[in-house]
């Protein structure tokens, strides 16, 4: 039986909830909101200082797109073509460690599984400075310096990514229904063809969501590619570091939110192809 | 079945052990052989090993209250995510309306922009003559213009940026992993709704969220954006330092110690916790 005063207590909890979720929600979306806002943003005097940045614009303007400097539109392409070399890589490796690690039965498993996932506890900054040191060291072996070139960014960052298509297939994986795969092998499919038209799509959406977070660790990531990039293999979010640290142009608000917009557009291809629901899931 | 006829799941694990094997030894090798060899002038490092590094980093004030700084800077980052978190997460997780998918959308894309971003939109909303400057002072509150750069406080919430979103998606993941069942079935004997949370959800979820503040603190352990800018050179954590030491003052050995230190602290950190959440799960195995 509700009672008036339960009802209204009800309605005084919701009240409280949505109120502190528009409370979060603000905060969390503000310094996004400001920055794609203040790109659009003419200055009040002809400067170019950041500082003089309207927020919230007065007039909007499409100038600072037209003067994104070249090194920051090459450090977004680096970082995109970076980050899809990862997420290919890394699925390469993943899904066959991933199906390795849930269907095997050996001995010196653990060890395996540890040294497989070992990247997700080492502290970034420790995985810079790790990679720059042993690139110093091959390259002294070896003569062939990995520091400063695509190369050793692409190997920074896949031994970053791995872990995250490990884990997500493997979550994935285990949830699978084995009556698909017996199904198949009875009607005469060998067990390779099984795995390709069976377990493959069925995985799918796993090695999806694994690719993805892979693709981000590699676009957002700073504490490694700080060590690890030149000048002309900077990646985006190195260049906007540096660009912050010193006197900045609000050209970098029109970058930024074009990364920004890229990211809404990988939120939005995620959703149709795997949905919220398996995104989180495969964590 | 035919035996020979399956497939044999290790054989798969052969190439991607290399891969990551070598470069996990590779990297983690070098740095760690580094870190006993005392620095010379220009880069160049001693020829015979010996613990100074490790020495001067136990005796020097300065380098144990750097990790000190980062220890309780990440502690209260890993905190606030969680507890600010979890109501959301909780009320994500349970709420059947497209508002939902709408917001979770939103936190995704929080935890796939860079950090750097983030911080350009805190440094523009906390300059001077910033929104945040002028509201404040127009209700009265302050009469001196503030500014975050240079605080803890600054750094504590640029990381609280870098990693909330993260830290709703991961609870999300848990609350979704509990039966809304037992919560109704606690609300049908007359649990109020506290006591459903207090007394239900919450402990179920209590591992999780474990989990999820080591997860977190481990990440802001690392981190290295909010500290570099907004530090401003005056709140230096260890991976400020470590990056410093490293680029600036080209001492490799120093700085791969501190790295060392830097591992070794919260690889120790991690075990013990994992042991601490082998008891809280074995406790609450007897009780059920």
């Amino acid at each position: 039986m509700r009672s008036a005063a339960f009802r209204s207590a009800l309605g005084g909890w919701r009240l409280l909830t949505v109120a502190y979720f528009v409370f979060i929600f603000t905060v969390l979306l503000a310094p996004l909101v400001v920055v794609i806002g203040g790109s659009f943003s003419a200055p009040a005097n002809d400067t170019v200082i950041v500082s003089y940045i309207q927020f919230p614009p007065e007039r909007l303007t499409l100038q600072w797109y037209a003067r994104i400097p070249a090194s920051q539109l090459h450090a977004l392409g680096v970082s995109f073509v970076l980050g899809l070399a990862v997420a290919l890589a890394a699925s390469l490796i993943g899904v066959p460690a991933a199906l390795g690690l849930v269907r095997g039965r050996f001995r010196g498993k653990t060890l395996m599984s540890i040294i497989l996932k070992a990247p997700l506890q080492i502290p970034h900054v420790v995985c810079g400075i790790a990679f720059l040191q042993l690139y110093y060291r091959f390259g002294d072996a070896t003569n062939f310096y990995l520091q400063g070139t695509n190369l050793g960014l692409f190997l920074g960052h896949l031994f970053l990514a791995t872990p995250f298509v490990i884990g997500s297939v493997s979550t994935v994986l285990l949830r699978f229904n084995p009556r698909l795969e017996e199904a198949a092998q009875a009607l005469g499919a060998g067990p390779w063809r099984t795995l390709w038209r069976v377990t493959l799509p069925v995985i799918a959406p796993g090695i999806f969501t694994g690719a993805l977070y892979a693709f981000i660790v590699s676009f957002v990531d700073v504490p490694v590619a700080v060590f690890l990039a030149s000048a002309d293999t900077t990646t985006f979010p190195v260049e906007l570091f540096h660009a912050l640290e010193q006197d900045f142009n609000p050209s970098s608000l029109a970058s930024a939110s074009l990364a920004a917009g890229f990211a809404v557009l990988l939120v939005m291809a995620a959703q149709r192809l795997v949905g919220m629901e398996t995104l989180l899931h495969s964590k | 079945m035919d035996r020979s006829e399956s497939i044999r799941w290790g054989q798969l694990l052969a190439l991607p052990l290399l891969v990551s094997g070598l470069l996990l030894l590779g990297s983690q090798f070098v740095f760690l052989k580094q870190s006993i060899y005392i620095d010379l002038p220009f880069g160049k490092i001693a020829s015979d090993w010996s613990f100074a590094n490790f020495r001067r980093i136990a005796t020097d004030p300065f380098y144990l209250r750097t990790l000190w700084l980062t220890t309780w800077i990440s502690a209260a980052v890993a905190g606030l995510c969680v507890i600010l978190g979890f109501p959301i997460a909780k009320t994500l997780a349970r709420l059947q309306s497209r508002w939902a998918t709408l917001l979770l959308s939103l936190i995704v894309l929080t935890s796939f922009i860079t950090t750097v971003i983030q911080i350009f939109g805190l440094l523009i909303l906390f300059r001077g003559d910033g929104l945040i400057n002028q509201m404040l002072m127009g209700l009265g509150l302050i009469q001196q213009p503030f500014t975050l750069i240079g605080t803890s406080a600054g750094v504590v919430l640029g990381l609280v940026y870098a990693s909330f979103g993260f830290s709703v998606m991961l609870m999300y993941g848990i609350v979704r992993t509990i039966p809304v069942s037992l919560e109704e079935a606690a609300a049908i004997h007359g649990a109020s709704r506290l006591r459903v949370f207090r007394k239900v959800l919450l402990p179920l979820c209590l591992p999780g969220l474990v989990v999820g503040f080591l997860t977190i603190f481990n990440t802001s352990m690392g981190a290295f954006t909010s500290a570099a800018l907004l530090g401003g050179g005056r709140v230096i954590t260890l991976p400020v330092l470590i990056q410093r030491t490293m680029l600036l003052d080209v001492k490799y050995g120093m700085a791969a110690a501190l790295a060392a230190l830097l591992l070794a602290f919260v690889v120790i950190l991690n075990l013990a916790s994992v042991m601490v959440l082998r008891r809280l799960r074995h406790a609450q195995g007897v009780m059920a």
